[in-house]
């Protein structure tokens, strides 16, 4: 029953990855094709969490960070060093991996409440030095919070739409890969017992900053994207905590460690922002507030993960 | 000793001491139970608030509201543990840091919309009045809410090591098993700890409230200073808390002064990933790594 279940979900997921490759052709709204450009966008960068959060146990509160990070390299790449979009955005993606192999080896040696806020020191701590470095060393690098702006690109939505696909594609096939591999086994195995993991011989280290740098890497490239979109990046932008805290509740309300997860919290709380538009803004808050106190306390496993212990699945 | 430089001290040691009295709260609460309570600058917004409302309508004195905003914040925290955190006391830990993420949401946003984003500040008659000392300027606010910190975070050290509830609260936080064999009640301790953390934390809010900017949205920024304080002080050790709040006070003042206030922001935040980095247990060394 199990293996059958996990093959339809499978089937179902190229499908739906399949099918929308198309959605750009079909939909005739431009608002209509932002939102789900917007949906798909925030499905993979949930996932990003997911992938090492989600799936380890330890709770990351600076993920934004690479994305911030992966925003200003491309930036920089593309302005001052004159580099197309997609060798930029390769390197956006390197570099964040870099970094995130840089700080990984230290931090990830911490636990629980230490490693959640020493990841948010570092990157409170890069926004504060990318928006004072200039000022501080007499440069003109990061441009702090003037901001930089990006040339346009003259491209429409549907290029971004078909920019970001393929990325969330990549991090949901991750997250097939860990639900199929050992890779994945010994995050699972970290998660539980992770002392346990260790004398059964699992590398936690190892494995750990494979998660760690792998979610990096992806949300480095959701950064370059995104400041290519939007043309024009400030520190207190790409490196918001808020996007964070939006990762953060979008997998936990899907479910952390889970492969359908951030796929469900995310579409759920984008439609529902999304909805509540730019008035509500508090309203939402309060109500993102109140979801987070319910669904730990009720149902501290997510949709899906509450799904998966009632009806005995596994793959999904 | 150059004049400016000893004035940095000085504003630094000032600066800390108040540091030191709303962290000291924050590391009870993360010692005791090992929650970290993200909604902790909400108390201090609440705390704040107290006093300006207080101050709006009835004229009184922050300092004499102080006690008002110290019941009104025990009880709010003794609710919130008693019915809301004790139910995940028994799940990993990071349950209890997204639940009281969910709280920091809820409450600051619900305040932005009953009072609305604006800033709002209390003018005494000795606000902005400073005591000239030896050549040094010494704003009166400030000091009076140092010596106040100062006798707060001696006054909750004296109640853990003197008293019976105090003894519990201890004996919990070393071994809750054995403090229930011993009679201690578990739930309710939890929630004396957590209102006690809040009261202090809900006064030191009061107190600071003549001379900072009061809005709903206050509170973050306080969260993060409380991390760091406590980090650097050691986790779950209440006299580390002065130390921690003084050594940044002067670090981030020594900052401000000689480079800018934006590079003294960035400077906490490499601070403090660098202590965890190197020596989570604090400077002196006695906090728990939980």
């Amino acid at each position: 029953m199990n293996s059958k279940a996990d093959r339809i979900i499978l089937i179902l997921f190229l499908l739906v990855s399949a099918g929308l490759f198309f959605v750009p052709g079909f939909v005739e709204s431009e608002y209509v094709l932002r939102l789900i450009t917007m949906v798909i966008f925030w499905v993979g960068i949930a996932g990003c969490w997911n992938i090492m959060s989600g799936y380890t146990g330890y709770i990351d509160f600076g993920p934004v960070v690479y994305f911030g990070i992966g925003s200003y390299v491309n930036a920089i790449a593309m302005t001052k060093y004159s580099l197309a979009f997609f060798p930029s955005l390769f390197l956006s993606g390197v570099l964040s991996a870099v970094v995130a192999l840089i700080i990984g080896i230290p931090t990830l040696r911490l636990k629980g409440a230490y490693f959640a806020i020493a990841t948010f020191a570092f990157a409170e701590a890069m926004k504060q030095i990318t928006l004072e470095f200039d000022r501080t060393f007499k440069v003109s690098f990061f441009q702090g919070s003037d901001g930089i702006t990006l040339p346009i690109s003259g491209y429409d939505n549907a290029f971004f739409f078909y920019c970001i696909l393929p990325v969330t594609f990549l991090v949901m096939l991750t997250h097939y890969f860990i639900e199929h591999s050992k890779f994945g086994y010994g995050l699972k195995a970290i998660k539980e017992a992770e002392v346990g993991a260790e004398i059964s011989g699992v590398n936690t280290t190892a494995i750990k900053l494979r998660a760690y740098i792998t979610s990096a890497f992806f949300l480095g490239l959701f950064g370059a994207i995104e400041a290519y979109w939007i043309t024009y990046i400030t520190p207190s932008e790409v490196f918001n905590v808020q996007k964070t805290v939006q990762m953060v509740i979008m997998t936990l309300l899907g479910g952390m460690g889970t492969f359908l997860g951030p796929i469900v919290g995310a579409t759920f709380l984008t439609l529902l922002s999304e909805s509540l538009g730019t008035r509500f803004v508090e309203y939402y808050l309060i109500m993102i507030g109140a979801i987070i106190i319910v669904a730990i306390l009720i149902m501290p496993s997510g949709i899906i993960g509450t799904l998966k212990i009632r009806k005995r699945l596994r793959f999904i | 000793m150059d004049a400016v430089l000893v004035q940095a001290i000085i504003n630094g040691l000032l600066l800390g001491g108040v540091y030191a009295a709303y962290s000291a709260g924050f590391s009870l609460i993360f010692g005791v139970m090992g929650v970290v309570n993200l909604a902790h600058g909400e108390l201090i917004m609440l705390g704040a608030f107290t006093s300006y409302w207080l101050f709006q309508f009835f004229n009184l004195d922050p300092y004499f509201s102080a006690p008002f905003a110290m019941v009104f914040l025990f009880s709010f925290g003794y609710l919130v543990q008693r019915f809301i955190l004790n139910r995940v006391m028994g799940l990993p830990h990071i349950m209890s840091y997204i639940l009281t993420f969910g709280l920091h949401l809820m409450v600051a946003n619900i305040a932005i919309k009953i009072w609305t984003h604006d800033f709002r500040s209390i003018t005494t008659s000795y606000s902005g009045a400073n005591a000239a000392i030896l050549g040094l300027n010494i704003p009166y606010a400030r000091l009076i809410t140092f010596v106040v910190a100062l006798f707060v975070t001696w006054g909750l050290w004296f109640f853990l090591m003197k008293t019976e509830t105090g003894r519990a609260i201890r004996a919990t936080a070393q071994d809750k098993e054995v403090a229930r064999l011993m009679g201690v009640d578990i739930r309710n301790i939890y929630a004396v700890t957590f209102g006690l953390g809040a009261a202090i934390t809900g006064l030191s809010g009061a107190v600071i409230s003549p001379f900072v900017i009061i809005s709903p949205e206050m509170g973050l920024e306080y969260t993060i200073i409380a991390f760091c304080v406590v980090v650097l002080g050691g986790m779950g050790y209440i006299p580390g808390a002065l130390v921690g709040g003084l050594t940044l006070g002067v670090a981030q003042s020594l900052a401000a002064t000689y480079l800018n206030a934006g590079v003294s922001v960035a400077i906490t935040f490499i601070i403090l990933f660098m202590m965890l980095v190197i020596r989570p247990t604090g400077i002196l060394g006695k906090g728990n790594i939980a």
